[in-house]
C-alpha cells in the first residue's frame, strides 16, 4: 500500500515537474517565418488600446491599426509584442540586463538625454540608441509642433529621439481651499498656512527641481520681471530657470536639502498615485502634479462632484516634461520608424491623447479640432492664443486672419490651459536634464531627507526593551540550568 | 526490499534540490557579490564605506530596528490577554472567535491598509499629521493575528493541572501569571515575536500609505537603492538586514528547543 503511494506521489511529482518545463518554454509565443515583429515597450496606459472604461474591447487599438495600415502599403505581416513599465529605472534596468531586445521604448526627458549621452561617449553601450533617418518620416515633420521641434533641435535630440506626449509641472488645487495668490509661488510648499493641507512627488528628481527653484526664488522672481518688462528675452529667461532647476553643485545639495527638510515639516506627505485621488476626495488641497494627471484629476472631480479644481505654474518658472520613442541598439530601425511616423498622423494622435488624458507633441487640424471641441466657448472672452504650438500644422481656415490659432473661452487655469499652457508660461519652464555623476549625490540627499530622526525617547524605550528581554532570557536559561542540576 | 533507481529518494529530491539552488542559493549568493563589488564588477568595500559614513542610513537602521520592537512589544500586550481569553475554554469563546481575529488576514494586504488609511483619516488620525502615530496603528493592526496564533495554540496545549498546582502550593494569581503561566508559552511568545518584528523592519508598504511616506523604514533604502539602478548598494542594505535577521532567528532559537514550538497554524 505504502510503496503504491509512493509510485503515485512520484509520478505526479515528475509529471508536474515535466508539466512545469514545458510551460515554461512554451511561454515564448510562436512566430511565424513570414512575420514580422516589432517590440515595444512602453508606459502603462499609455496609448489607445481601443477599451472602453471597464478595460473590455471595443475597437482595434493602435498598434492593430498599424499592423493593418503596413499590410496594406507593402503587403508585409507585422505584428507587434507590446510590454510596458512603470517607472524610467526598470526600462533602464531591463535595457541594462542586455537581455531585451526591444526596437522602441519611450522614456522620459532625463532618461532620454542619459541614453543620447551614453551613444555619444560610447560609455554605457547596453543603453546606446539608433538614429532616426527623419527623411523616411513624412508624418512627422509635418505635424509635431514648432515649439517641440524646436526644443528637440536646440537640445539636438533631433536625431535620436522622436516626443510622444509632453506637459509641464505644477499645482493643482482646489480654488474653494488656496488663494490663487499664496499658490502662484514655490513658497506654497513652505507656507503654515496650509500645513498638512498639501502633498508632494516622493519622487527625487521632482522634489529637488522644486527644492532648487524655491532656493532660487529671488533671483527667479527678478528675472522673470525683467522678461515681462521686455528687458530680456524668452530665451534667455529659460536659460536661467533651466539653470537653477538643475543646479546640482554641493552648495546647493545642502541649501535643497535643507529647504526640503523643512518642507516635508509642512506638507501633509508624499505621494506618487495617490495625489490625483485625494485631491478629489478633499484629504487634501493642493499637490504637485504633471499636467496630464492635472486634467485627469479636474475631470474626476467635475464629474463626481461637480467640484472644480484649477492647476498653476509658479510664478518663478517651473520645467516642462516630455516622453519620446527611442530606438534602442540592435533595433529593427525601419520597422521601428514606421510606426513612430504612423503615431505621427494627427488623427492618431487624437486617439491617443483622448485616451490618455495627456498632451500630444504633435500639432495639426485634428488636434485643434479635439481642442475646440472640448474647450472652445462660442461667447469666450479671452482669446487663448496657441500660435506658437500649432503655427505651420493647419489647414488654412484654421487661422484668424492675421495669422494667429485663438481658441475662444472664459475659464482660464483650467483644463484647456492645463494642456495647453500659453506662450509666457512656457517661457519660465526649464527641462529637467539628467543629473550625470551627480546623481548619487542627489539620490543621497534625498535619503536623508526621507530618514526619520531618532529620538532620545525612543533609545531610551528601546534600551528598555532589550534590558526586559535580556532578563526574561537570562532567567529562563538559568531556570533550565537549575533544571539540569535538579536532574543530576 | 529490493532498490528501485528511478523512484530513489535522491532522485525525487533532485526537483526540490534544483529549486533550492536555483532560488534561493544562487540568488543569496547574487546579494553578497554585488554587496562586495561596484558597478565595474571589481571587489570592493566603497558600500560599506558609502553606508557607514552617512549617518542617515545607520539612522534609518536604527529607527527600523526601534518601530520593528515596538510593534513587537504593543502586539504581545494586547495579544497574550485576547489569546489567553481565547484559550479559556470555560469562558465561552469557540474556534469562531479565533477566526474573527484572524479574518483580517485573509484580505489583501494591500486593500487593507488603504483602508485602514482612510479609516484614520476619518476618524482624525491622518497620516500626514501624525505620521508615527498612524504607521503605529497600521503595523500593529497588521501584525496582531500573526502574535495571537502562536500564542493561542500553545495555550491551548497548555497543562492546567500545573496550574492548580500553583495554587495548591500558596501562589497568588499574580504569581502563578509571572511563575507558571508565562514560562509555559515562551516558546509561543518567541515564536511571535520572531513573526512580528522581522517582517515589521523590512516591510515599507505600510509605512508607506500609512505614514503617507514620511516614515522611512530600511526596507525604502533598499527599495529605492535598487529602482535608482544602485544595485551594488541595495545589495549591500539587504545584506546587512540578513545578517540582522539570521541574528535574531539564532536567538529565539534558542530556547524552547525541547517544547513543541507554537507554529502558525
Amino acid at each position: 500500500m505504502k510503496k503504491i503511494s509512493t509510485i503515485i506521489l512520484s509520478v505526479i511529482l515528475c509529471l508536474s515537474y515535466v508539466l512545469c518545463l514545458f510551460w515554461c518554454f512554451s511561454e515564448t509565443p510562436e512566430s511565424k517565418e513570414d512575420e514580422l515583429v516589432l517590440k515595444v515597450c512602453n508606459w502603462q496606459d499609455y496609448i489607445d488600446e481601443g477599451k472602453d472604461d471597464d478595460g473590455t474591447k471595443i475597437k482595434d487599438s493602435v498598434m492593430e491599426m498599424w499592423e493593418k495600415d503596413y499590410y496594406n502599403r507593402t503587403g508585409k505581416k507585422v505584428r507587434v509584442q507590446y510590454d510596458t513599465f512603470e517607472t524610467n529605472e526598470t526600462m533602464l534596468n531591463t535595457l541594462r540586463t542586455g537581455r531585451s531586445d526591444y526596437d522602441l521604448v519611450c522614456p522620459s526627458d532625463y532618461v532620454i538625454q542619459k541614453m543620447i549621452n551614453a551613444t555619444i561617449n560610447g560609455d554605457d553601450e547596453s543603453i546606446a540608441v539608433e538614429k532616426y533617418d527623419i527623411s523616411k518620416m513624412p508624418n512627422y515633420t509635418k505635424n509635431v509642433s514648432p515649439y517641440i521641434a524646436d526644443l528637440f533641435e536646440k537640445n539636438d535630440w533631433t536625431e535620436y529621439a522622436v516626443p510622444y506626449m509632453w506637459g509641464t509641472v505644477g499645482f493643482l488645487y482646489n480654488p474653494e481651499a488656496v488663494s490663487e495668490e499664496d499658490i502662484s509661488t514655490w513658497d506654497f510648499f513652505w507656507n503654515t498656512d496650509y500645513k498638512n493641507k498639501m502633498t508632494c512627488k516622493d519622487v527625487s528628481r521632482d522634489a529637488y527641481v522644486v527644492g532648487s527653484l524655491y532656493v532660487h526664488r529671488e533671483e527667479l522672481k527678478e528675472v522673470n520681471l525683467k522678461y515681462k518688462n521686455g528687458e530680456i528675452t524668452a530665451e534667455e529667461l529659460q536659460k536661467i530657470v533651466n539653470d537653477a532647476a538643475n543646479d546640482t553643485c554641493g552648495e546647493n545639495i545642502a541649501k535643497v536639502e535643507k529647504a526640503l527638510t523643512d518642507m516635508k515639516e509642512n506638507i501633509y506627505g508624499f505621494e506618487v498615485d495617490s495625489g490625483k485621488t485625494d485631491i478629489v476626495s478633499g484629504k487634501i488641497a493642493a499637490n504637485l502634479a504633471w499636467s496630464g494627471d492635472a486634467v485627469y484629476a479636474m475631470d474626476l472631480a467635475e464629474e463626481e462632484d461637480g467640484k472644480e479644481l484649477a492647476f498653476v505654474i509658479p510664478e518663478e518658472g517651473s520645467t516642462v516634461w516630455f516622453d519620446g520613442w527611442v530606438m534602442p541598439k540592435g533595433a529593427n530601425c525601419e520597422l521601428a520608424q514606421d510606426f513612430v511616423d504612423f503615431l505621427c498622423k494627427p488623427e492618431i494622435a487624437v486617439l491617443n491623447m483622448d485616451y490618455i488624458g495627456y498632451t500630444s507633441a504633435v500639432a495639426g487640424d485634428d488636434i485643434f479640432d479635439l481642442v475646440c471641441e472640448n474647450y472652445e466657448e462660442e461667447e469666450g472672452e479671452y482669446e487663448y492664443d496657441l500660435t506658437y504650438f500649432f503655427a505651420g500644422t493647419l489647414s488654412p481656415d484654421k487661422y484668424t486672419e492675421d495669422g494667429r490659432v485663438i481658441v475662444r473661452t472664459n475659464t482660464l487655469g483650467r483644463q484647456l490651459t492645463t494642456q495647453y499652457p500659453s506662450l509666457d508660461e512656457v517661457a519660465r519652464c526649464g527641462i529637467m536634464e539628467d543629473f550625470g555623476d551627480r546623481n548619487e549625490a542627489v539620490l543621497e540627499m534625498w535619503t536623508k531627507v526621507k530618514s526619520n530622526n531618532v529620538t532620545v525617547l525612543s533609545y531610551i524605550m528601546m534600551t528598555a526593551l532589550i534590558l526586559v528581554a535580556g532578563y526574561m532570557l537570562i532567567s529562563s536559561i538559568r531556570r533550565k540550568l537549575k533544571k539540569k542540576k535538579m536532574r543530576r | 526490499m529490493r532498490k528501485n533507481n528511478i523512484f530513489s529518494r535522491k532522485t525525487l529530491a533532485l526537483p526540490y534540490a534544483i529549486f533550492m539552488i536555483l532560488f534561493v542559493v544562487i540568488p543569496l549568493f547574487l546579494i553578497v557579490m554585488y554587496a562586495f563589488t561596484n558597478s565595474d564588477g571589481k571587489f570592493t568595500l566603497d558600500n560599506f564605506r558609502s553606508f557607514f559614513s552617512g549617518g542617515h542610513n545607520i539612522n534609518t537602521l536604527m529607527f527600523s530596528i526601534f518601530i520593528g520592537m515596538a510593534n513587537t512589544a504593543i502586539c504581545l500586550l494586547l495579544g497574550y490577554p485576547a489569546a489567553y481569553i481565547l484559550a479559556k475554554k470555560n469562558m465561552g469563546f469557540g474556534k469562531a472567535t479565533v477566526l474573527l481575529f484572524v479574518m483580517p488576514m485573509w484580505i489583501n494586504f494591500v486593500l487593507r491598509t488603504a483602508a485602514t488609511r482612510d479609516l484614520l483619516f476619518a476618524i482624525g488620525i491622518s497620516g500626514g499629521e501624525h505620521p508615527y502615530f498612524a504607521t503605529m496603528i497600521g503595523m500593529v493592526y497588521n501584525y496582531l493575528p500573526f502574535v495571537i496564533l502562536p500564542l493561542y495554540t500553545t495555550m491551548t496545549k497548555m497543562d492546567l493541572s500545573l496550574i492548580e498546582a500553583s495554587y495548591d502550593l500558596g501562589a497568588n494569581k499574580v504569581q502563578t501569571f509571572f511563575k507558571t503561566v508565562i514560562p509555559m508559552t515562551m516558546p509561543g511568545i518567541a515564536s511571535a515575536a520572531t513573526m512580528v518584528f522581522m517582517p515589521t523592519m523590512s516591510s515599507y508598504v505600510i509605512s508607506d500609505v500609512m505614514g503617507e511616506r514620511k516614515i522611512s523604514l530600511i526596507g525604502n533604502s533598499i527599495q529605492l537603492y535598487f529602482d535608482q539602478g544602485l544595485w551594488n548598494l541595495g545589495s549591500l542594505v539587504a545584506l546587512i538586514m540578513l545578517i540582522i535577521m539570521a541574528f535574531g532567528a539564532l536567538c529565539t532559537d534558542s530556547d524552547g528547543k525541547e517544547d513543541a514550538r507554537g507554529g502558525l497554524w
